[in-house]
């Protein structure tokens, strides 16, 4: 057939629109600027939109738009790819050796937050965010990223550890000593 | 083994599950178990309490971010605009196929109908011609009806009858060089068609100049069709039982010049004759008007046959 049955855009716009922030946020958070998060957003939802009619109405919109969205930055990404850190810390066993578990001050301002994600590999930082930000199952993840699962898990715990550390740095650099926890025991210790 | 070394074993391996436990990825049986471990184990207990901080404040800081407020109905505006084009790029491109593909077969269909179309016409034009040469081969060629001698104007004019006598002048000033042997109303054996016939003879051969009314049937128009166009009249040609023919039409009738002589030269008569024919008929040809004897000083000479 060459025609689709007519897609309605109040039906787009009822099932794609209430994800508008959660992509806006994830895509400001991946991408190097507001400007582009922004255009990320439009592409994002021109294209969605485009391909409504392969959409089936009551599956999961919002899974959708996000593979949508990261295929995209993952498109962009290719043209960074030079400039693009990428650490290949895949290994699980590698992990808790490497990085000890920073402590987690009690009161944490969100500024401190966006500038340690800012400073995550890029890598870590989607798992981090469509994981803890999107709950995200690690499944969902997996096929949003195209990575395998075992991927995701290793990427989550790695980036949140890095995350924490950074989280240090962070406060630590604005004058302000990690309130919060020791340093935790376990292998470090 | 002591119960220290036991508890920092048992720690390590929760702490493996705690990234699992934070996305709730565990299996029932495994969060039991951990939820068991955080509730005796003060240090774990910190530690899930760090993570699961983070993962708050990670969510409460990302919500901080808002995008401008024309961001949203920018995009709004650019969906609604592709409202028309609904059908995306992907079926944007099946529309083209099939636009294409509706082109090709209009196309197609519309060439094949010309086709058959021209090919009809052509048959058509073919068949009318072919009239004027059965009766030129009928009657003049094969049934000899003309005298050698020709016959004079005024018996001419009492065989084409009242109607058609006229037209004697009009095919003497546009046949020079051809002689009138005969001039009649004939018709062909079995069937109710007449024709006013005018038998010729000049440059070495025998020429009919034939009428038949067209029964409101018209000839196909065209250049696809016709031969050429002399002063607003289209001549048509064709080449039929070893005959060339050249036709023309008037208002009710059908014209044929027919003879044996090259296309081009029958086709060249014709033009030259058509037009003053066409008026004649279409006007009306007033008996006797425009014929007079002045125009057949030969036919005061009696016929005789050599």
């Amino acid at each position: 057939m060459f025609f689709h049955p007519k897609v309605r855009v109040e039906d787009f716009e009822g099932a794609a629109m209430p994800h508008f922030l959660a992509l806006y946020r994830t895509a400001r958070l991946l991408a190097q600027n507001s400007a582009e998060a922004e255009d990320l957003v439009q592409e994002v939802y021109l294209q969605a939109w485009k391909s409504f009619h392969r959409f089936e109405m009551g599956t999961n919109c919002r899974a959708w738009l996000f593979k949508i969205l990261f295929h995209r930055l993952h498109h962009f990404r290719r043209r960074w790819a030079k400039s693009a850190k990428v650490e290949a810390f895949e290994n699980p066993e590698d992990q808790d050796s490497i990085i000890a578990e920073a402590p987690v001050p009690q009161e944490i301002r969100d500024e401190d937050v966006l500038s340690a994600l800012e400073k995550l590999a890029v890598e870590f930082r989607e798992v981090v965010l469509l994981a803890d930000v999107q709950e995200f199952s690690y499944k969902e993840i997996a096929e949003t990223l195209k990575v395998p699962l075992g991927t995701v898990m290793s990427r989550l715990s790695r980036g949140r550890k890095l995350l924490r550390r950074e989280l240090v740095g962070v406060a630590v650099s604005y004058g302000i000593s990690p309130a919060g926890d020791q340093p935790s025991t376990g292998e470090s210790a | 083994m002591n119960d220290q070394n036991i508890d920092a074993k048992l720690c390590q391996r929760i702490r493996q599950h705690l990234d699992a436990y934070l996305s709730n990825e565990l299996l029932a049986e495994t969060t039991r178990e951990v939820l068991e471990h955080l509730e005796t184990c003060p240090s774990c207990a910190q530690e899930m309490a760090a993570r699961t901080r983070l993962r708050h404040a990670l969510r409460r800081s990302a919500g901080t971010l808002m995008p401008p407020e024309t961001l949203r109905p920018s995009i709004e505006r650019q969906i609604r605009r592709m409202q028309p084009g609904y059908l995306g790029v992907s079926l944007n491109l099946r529309l083209v196929v099939a636009v294409a593909a509706v082109v090709v077969v209009v196309l197609g269909l519309g060439t094949f109908q010309y086709l058959r179309r021209v090919r009809q016409g052509r048959q058509m034009v073919a068949n009318v011609l072919a009239l004027g040469v059965s009766d030129h081969l009928q009657c003049a060629i094969q049934g000899h009806n003309y005298p050698e001698a020709a016959n004079p104007p005024d018996k001419l004019r009492e065989k084409l009858g009242p109607e058609y006598a006229g037209l004697l002048a009009v095919v003497k000033q546009k046949l020079p060089g051809f002689e009138i042997l005969e001039a009649h109303i004939c018709s062909i054996k079995d069937s109710p068609r007449k024709y006013v016939h005018f038998i010729t003879r000049g440059q070495g051969t025998i020429l009919s100049v034939i009428l038949t009314r067209s029964e409101g049937e018209r000839l196909p128009a065209g250049p696809s069709f016709r031969s050429i166009t002399s002063d607003g009249v289209d001549l048509y040609e064709a080449h039929v039982e070893g005959m060339n023919v050249a036709g023309f039409e008037t208002k009710a009738y059908w014209g044929f010049v027919v003879s044996d002589l090259n296309p081009a030269t029958t086709l060249q008569i014709a033009s030259r004759l058509a037009p003053s024919v066409k008026s004649a008929l279409d006007e009306g040809v007033e008996p006797g008007a425009r014929a007079s004897l002045i125009d057949f000083p030969e036919a005061r000479v009696p016929a005789t046959r050599p």
